[in-house]
């Protein structure tokens, strides 16, 4: 019973959203806004396996080593800067200016700098959605647990290993919601790097399309995109479950007191 | 063994000036079970983080085996009062245990025994696998406090670590600390602010001032070795003992020391 | 002793500011040692000078009201639909459970992926980029206020129904108040990301606003505008963020959890 009240409650909002696109489009003469049913058709037609090949996968490579280079870079440079004070003063007014520029209009100045091929790409992705990642851990660097600090110096633990087992996964909570913000502006800076100057990738064909006044195929890169954005953002919960579950429950056992 | 020479320490900060620590002076010798009680913001804490080597003297000096103290010396390990702080959340019990072992690049296979007898000794064997924050506070405690027994410290400092835990458990934690003690042979300095807890634990009691801090009294407490609940708190001795310290420290909170430092 | 705490204190803004001058100065010499091409990075001197000729020019101040525009009519409209439907949805927990799995899936669809639609539907219109402001911000308020609602002391709501307070008065007095500094973290997140999709909505749609104009100077070869006008963005998004922290403390200050912000979510 309650199983299938759940199962009701979750799937019943989308499943009416749906029909009621398909109803309300079914038959529609609209050049813009074709049936749901015909958009279905073409993301049939449209996404084939070469397709994917051409345009689906560079998107995602290029996406995938941009926010590694950020990951692995914003969390290096976190732990330098959140680890000292007067690194983290003098460079905090410049990262919060940094940070504040949209990362999109950075592409164009990535491309006169280094061109317009795979690796301009995948430096404006990196460079773009590196901030909240750095700033992130700077905080969590910053805010881990004095007593844990000072348990870690009495008991003369140093070096590796309490780069990982203080500095590291004290920050973790941080350093997760910082690289999930930071997925969701990789995505942004993937699609409209390819928008700007690409002759492949998700964002190029989509652009492609409109500009070729294939409508019911632009609808159906839309969708896809936004899958994709669904199908990351779900990735990643299933990660960072695994890798904080500590927090979690930690977090729920001071609910209880 | 500890030694404390003419340690002071002052707070400077916001441009106002607190001195914390007089003038103290006192030495613990080598196997002592020492308590340090005194009035609430006697500077119990300060005395204990210098000695722990986590904040410098502003004068004076403090030696742990005859070693001048300027960083966290080895053969020294401290149970905070926080024992939901000290223990790493992301750890089970027994990587907690066993994390200043890895750091002392002990074998794995002794780090295991060492571990495995730690817990046995405070009652946990068994809870290796579990999450600190799955336990309740007077079982983190004793985590803590295996991990200062697996480190085999030859001085092991608390500051209050049964502040925090309920009197039954409180009581449990204090026995078993004296037998922790008896057994290691290791010098022990006990920051308490509970005048009965420092009575019943100690060999001695150094009672503090008000702050700046100078040492008001210094007491044997010459209780029989086996000491237990229910006898030795009955024992008209430790009424005396206990009551004399009550004594002192009412007197040291009413005319506080002269403000020449 | 105190002086070296009296000059920690007056340190660290120093220190930025220092900061921020030794990456200008960095930006100044590497061109002209040719450590970078000139003429693709040009440096800061010339980069300050573009913006002073862009603030002489009447052009960059109407891009700039029409990016203020974009931004705040979007913003606005994300606020009031987000706030709404926050306090609705999390208020009414039928609602809640019903619409939990619509919102996870629509929440990580990136608002760029629109831009084809709201192409072919509005044009290069201010319009266009004010529904992407709209789609992008609206979650990131949803989402706070949600949580704020969620966050509703059991005590507290036990208090107030005892006391039989009606639902008015508790939307008013314990729903409200609990949810306020949620709902302000979620404006200032949402208020960085509006000025993102406006100004990336004009970049790419052609929407008239700063983004256009980078586009104009970028293909018009003038380097140091393009420069400039990243500059002026930055600094846009800057005084927003700093703006609404100042507002926030205003406004908080009575408020106990003052400085919480949801972590993960």
């Amino acid at each position: 019973m309650t199983l299938l009240r759940r199962t009701l409650l979750a799937l019943g909002l989308p499943v009416l959203l749906v029909a009621v696109w398909w109803w309300a489009s079914a038959g529609s003469t609209d050049f813009y806004r074709p049936a749901l049913s015909t958009i279905l058709a073409a993301f049939a037609d449209t996404w084939t396996w070469d397709r994917v090949r051409a345009d689906v996968l560079p998107s995602l490579a290029r996406l995938a080593a941009g926010y590694l280079l950020a990951l692995t870079g914003g969390v290096a440079l976190g732990v330098l800067i959140g680890g000292n004070r007067h690194v983290r003063a003098f460079l905090e007014p410049l990262l919060e200016f940094l940070r504040a520029i949209p990362p999109p209009v950075l592409v164009p100045v990535f491309i006169l700098l280094s061109g317009v091929g795979d690796r301009t790409k995948v430096l404006v992705i990196a460079f773009g959605c590196v901030w909240p990642i750095l700033l992130n851990t700077v905080e969590g660097v910053r805010g881990r647990d004095e007593v844990l600090s000072d348990t870690c110096r009495t008991y003369r633990i140093g070096g590796g290993l309490r780069l990982w087992h203080l500095l590291l996964r004290s920050a973790s909570p941080r350093i997760v919601t910082g690289a999930r913000q930071a997925l969701a502006i990789a995505l942004i800076v993937m699609v409209i790097s390819e928008m700007i100057a690409a002759d492949n990738g998700l964002g190029f064909a989509v652009l492609q399309f409109q500009r070729g006044f294939q409508i019911p195929a632009m609808w159906s890169g839309v969708l896809l995109l936004g899958l994709i954005g669904v199908l990351l953002a779900w990735g990643f919960r299933w990660a960072e479950r695994r890798m904080l579950g500590w927090y979690y429950g930690q977090r729920a056992g001071r609910r209880e007191w | 063994m500890l030694e404390v020479d003419h340690l002071n320490k002052v707070y400077d900060s916001h441009g106002r000036r607190v001195e914390a620590i007089g003038d103290l002076t006192f030495t613990v010798p080598e196997g002592q079970f020492a308590c340090v009680v005194g009035p609430s913001g006697c500077g119990k804490t300060t005395l204990l983080r210098t000695l722990a080597g986590l904040l410098p003297p502003t004068s004076g000096e403090v030696q742990v085996l005859r070693r001048r103290v300027t960083e966290p010396p080895a053969g020294l390990a401290v149970v905070f009062q926080e024992y939901g702080r000290s223990l790493f959340p992301w750890l089970r019990v027994r990587d907690n245990v066993e994390l200043p072992l890895r750091a002392q690049r002990i074998a794995k296979a002794r780090r295991r025994e060492l571990a495995d007898e730690a817990l046995a000794a405070v009652g946990l064997a068994g809870t290796g696998s579990a999450y600190p924050w799955q336990l309740s506070g007077g079982m983190q405690q004793r985590v803590a406090i295996a991990r200062a027994i697996a480190y085999q410290p030859r001085v092991l400092l608390m500051d209050e670590p049964f502040a925090a835990v309920d009197a039954q458990t409180r009581a449990d934690l204090e026995d078993l600390i004296r037998s922790v003690w008896q057994r290691l042979g290791v010098t022990l300095l006990f920051v308490t602010h509970d005048i009965d807890e420092a009575v019943y634990l100690g060999q001695r009691v150094v009672i503090l001032s008000a702050a700046p801090t100078r040492v008001a009294d210094d007491l044997d407490i010459d209780l029989p070795a086996d000491r237990d609940q229910l006898t030795t708190r009955a024992d008209p001795r430790f009424t005396e003992l206990r009551s004399r310290v009550y004594a002192q420290i009412q007197k040291v909170k009413a005319d506080p020391p002269g403000k020449e430092g | 002793m105190t002086r070296a705490t009296a000059g920690a204190r007056a340190a660290p803004a120093l220190l930025g500011l220092l900061g921020l001058a030794v990456f200008a100065l960095v930006f100044e010499v590497a061109p002209r040692l040719g450590v970078v091409p000139a003429d693709y990075a040009p440096p800061t001197s010339r980069v300050l000078a573009a913006a002073g000729e862009q603030v002489g020019r009447p052009a960059f101040w109407a891009a700039l009201a029409d990016t203020l525009l974009t931004w705040g009519t979007g913003l606005g409209i994300a606020v009031v639909a987000g706030v709404g439907a926050g306090v609705l949805i999390g208020a009414v927990p039928f609602l809640r459970a019903a619409t939990a799995t619509t919102v996870e899936f629509l929440r990580p669809i990136p608002s760029v992926a629109l831009i084809p639609l709201v192409i072919v539907l509005y044009g290069s219109t201010i319009r266009s980029t004010v529904v992407l402001v709209v789609y992008a911000a609206f979650w990131q308020v949803l989402v706070q206020v949600l949580y704020g609602v969620a966050d509703l002391d059991p005590v507290a709501r036990d208090t107030a129904r005892s006391y039989r307070l009606g639902r008015r008065l508790q939307l008013r007095y314990l729903l409200w108040p609990t949810a306020l500094p949620y709902v302000l973290t979620g404006i200032r997140l949402a208020a960085a990301v509006a000025l993102i999709l406006a100004v990336t909505g004009e970049l790419v749609i052609g929407s008239p606003g700063l983004g256009k104009e980078i586009d104009l100077a970028q293909q018009g070869g003038a380097v140091p505008a393009v420069y400039a006008l990243i500059l002026v963005t930055g600094l846009l998004g800057v005084l927003a963020n700093v703006g609404l922290r100042v507002l926030e403390r205003h406004v908080l200050a009575w408020h106990p959890s003052s400085r919480r912000e949801v972590t993960p979510s």
